[in-house]
């Protein structure tokens, strides 16, 4: 039987892995990639809440927490395409993929 | 099922973020997201497994991998997880203290599925009644997003 739980361990591994990605990662493409990964866990919690939703007597369960979903992979895209594009210029202008050479705003 | 999907998403999860080569990293990372859609189709959320695969699978990664290209790295640029004890220590402590809270939710969680399918209809009814004023700002937001992207990759003609 895969209870909820099973749901929510396995997004927090995705989501986890996709922190360690942040972390241990240094080009740039790959850290986009790991926040990609820890949206695509929260998505993945979202939709097995909804599953395991208790409804209101009488009344149909409410598809909320996929409807949710919906924007939040619309806003993935936006961000993608606009991050995708500061790192377009960074490359140009600095020869560089390398989150560590770019530190110029880090105290 | 259950657990072939998501041994296949935590694996391929794995091998993205460990892959040397980006592009490798992009086609594990396509895979991850194949076995996600696999995933909410076991949910029942088949509208939202489809549009995993369109727009996760389909168009983000494809913008991921003509960047890549675009860039063209030399291979002596490329490098694997650069391990420190420090992030490994950060992220086993994550790990463990949501593990502990997912466990303590016990049966304070209703451990049935509902029957709630994710069919387009139904999806589309909510979408357009209750969330009509999310879903204009997110239209609003989507077109920020392509002016600013205009803007920023525009080259300036007098530089």
């Amino acid at each position: 039987m895969i209870g909820l739980q099973h749901w929510l361990m396995l997004s927090g591994m995705v989501f986890t892995l996709g922190l360690c990605g942040v972390m241990m990662r240094r080009n740039i493409i790959l850290v986009m990639m790991s926040i990609e990964i820890m949206l695509n866990a929260a998505n993945l919690a979202l939709v097995a809440f909804n599953k395991h939703l208790v409804a209101a007597p009488g009344a149909a369960v409410p598809p909320d927490g996929q409807v949710l979903v919906f924007f939040t992979i619309a806003v993935a895209a936006a961000e993608v395409s606009v991050a995708l594009v500061i790192a377009m210029l960074l490359f140009r202008r600095l020869d560089t993929v390398n989150v560590d050479d770019v530190a110029n705003l880090r105290w | 099922m259950f657990w072939l999907l998501a041994a296949a998403m935590v694996g391929f999860t794995l091998l993205t973020i460990s892959s040397r080569s980006p592009v490798y990293s992009a086609c594990f990372m396509i895979l991850s997201f194949a076995a996600t859609a696999g995933l909410f189709v076991l949910l029942d959320a088949y509208l939202i497994a489809a549009v995993e695969v369109l727009v996760y699978a389909g168009a983000i990664m494809v913008l991921f991998l003509f960047v890549i290209m675009l860039m063209n790295l030399r291979a002596a640029e490329h490098e694997g997880l650069r391990l420190n004890p420090l992030m490994v220590l950060a992220a086993g402590t994550f790990l463990a203290l949501m593990s502990r809270a997912i466990r303590d939710l016990g049966p304070a969680v209703q451990q049935e599925p509902n029957g709630l399918t994710g069919s387009p209809g139904l999806l589309a009814d909510t979408l357009f009644s209750r969330y009509v004023v999310p879903f204009e700002a997110v239209s609003m937001l989507l077109l920020a997003a392509i002016l600013g992207t205009v803007v920023l990759a525009r080259r300036k003609e007098d530089a």
